[in-house]
């Protein structure tokens, strides 16, 4: 597999660093890991450079995961980027809409690096 | 002895705590269904459950029971989430500073000193997945119970009056050789 550019968006700097670290666990060669702690920071993100892979929390101040799926369906940068929901919130009308606004998956925390990489690994090798 | 839950010092700082559900849908989780010894008992499993997986996945230790007797009589770290819908309240989860920077390191893999900064984002999104993995336990309440951004204290210099109302729930578990201790007060 390619070497892949991620961007990880959640309001807890720990979590971040977890889900960082569980990528490279699942095997993934990270070329670099972009971050953002809301909805809105990770819009600015995508203006400046296009990603590989998205990773979002939904409870988030400013803009929340699901409001920032759906106004990326605009941003050119990101187009054809699968994006992945990594949620507390695992109701079936919060995957619901995420999934209806473009998401590809979800993964409800607690998680275990196991579960990232069954849910990412294939979205990266399709 | 369960412990008190509000905390003592001479010069408190009073926080209160409050979660709305207005404009949410009528209640439809088995909740609606169960007596209030049943509502306790279940609500008390799942949070045991809810906890214990989130320190075996998210901190990698496995917790055990606690005695309630262990506990601080006063904890240096609270955070603290509301909930709102079919179940509304506050669920906080309470530690010693020892035990605060030690999970920690443990979630972000340091044997060294972890800023304080990130121990208390640590100590939030440990409640955030606590309450998370509580209400993915109780039987449709995953779509019917909403949650809050957490908020963390620190200190001891406080008083925490909930204006839930209600029933409280309290766990005590074990990590380490501490007691970790998270209490869910719940409204009417």
């Amino acid at each position: 597999m390619s070497p892949v550019r991620v961007l990880i968006v959640d309001d807890s700097s720990v979590m971040r660093k977890i889900v960082d670290r569980s990528l490279r666990q699942a095997g993934l060669e990270l070329t670099e890991v972009l971050e953002a702690s809301n909805g809105a920071e990770a819009l600015a993100r995508l203006a400046e450079k296009r990603v590989d892979l998205i990773l979002s929390d939904i409870n988030m101040p400013t803009m929340d995961g699901l409001e920032m799926v759906r106004q990326l369906q605009t941003v050119e940068n990101a187009k054809g980027t699968p994006i992945i929901m990594i949620t507390t919130e695992a109701g079936e009308s919060h995957v619901v809409q995420a999934l209806a606004n473009g998401a590809r998956g979800y993964i409800r925390k607690p998680f275990t690096p196991d579960q990232i990489k069954e849910r990412i690994l294939p979205l990266l090798e399709g | 002895m369960e412990p008190d839950v509000d905390q003592q010092d001479s010069k408190p700082v009073h926080l209160i705590l409050s979660a709305q559900s207005s404009g949410h849908p009528p209640a439809t989780s088995r909740l609606a269904t169960l007596s209030r010894e049943q509502t306790r008992d279940e609500l008390t499993a799942a949070l045991n459950a809810g906890a214990r997986e989130t320190f075996e996945m998210m901190v990698g230790t496995s917790l055990t029971v606690g005695d309630f007797s262990g506990l601080p009589r006063v904890a240096d770290y609270t955070a603290m989430i509301g909930l709102a819908g079919d179940l509304c309240g506050v669920l906080s989860f309470r530690c010693t500073a020892e035990s605060a920077r030690r999970i920690a390191g443990l979630m972000l893999n340091s044997e060294g000193p972890v800023p304080e900064e990130s121990v208390q984002d640590a100590m939030g999104e440990i409640c955030n997945i606590v309450a998370g993995a509580f209400k993915a336990r109780v039987t449709g309440l995953a779509d019917q119970c909403m949650l809050s951004v957490p908020t963390v204290v620190t200190g001891k210099d406080y008083r925490l009056h909930s204006l839930a109302n209600g029933q409280r729930l309290q766990a005590a578990l074990g990590f380490e050789t501490a007691v970790l201790w998270i209490t869910l007060d719940l409204q009417g």
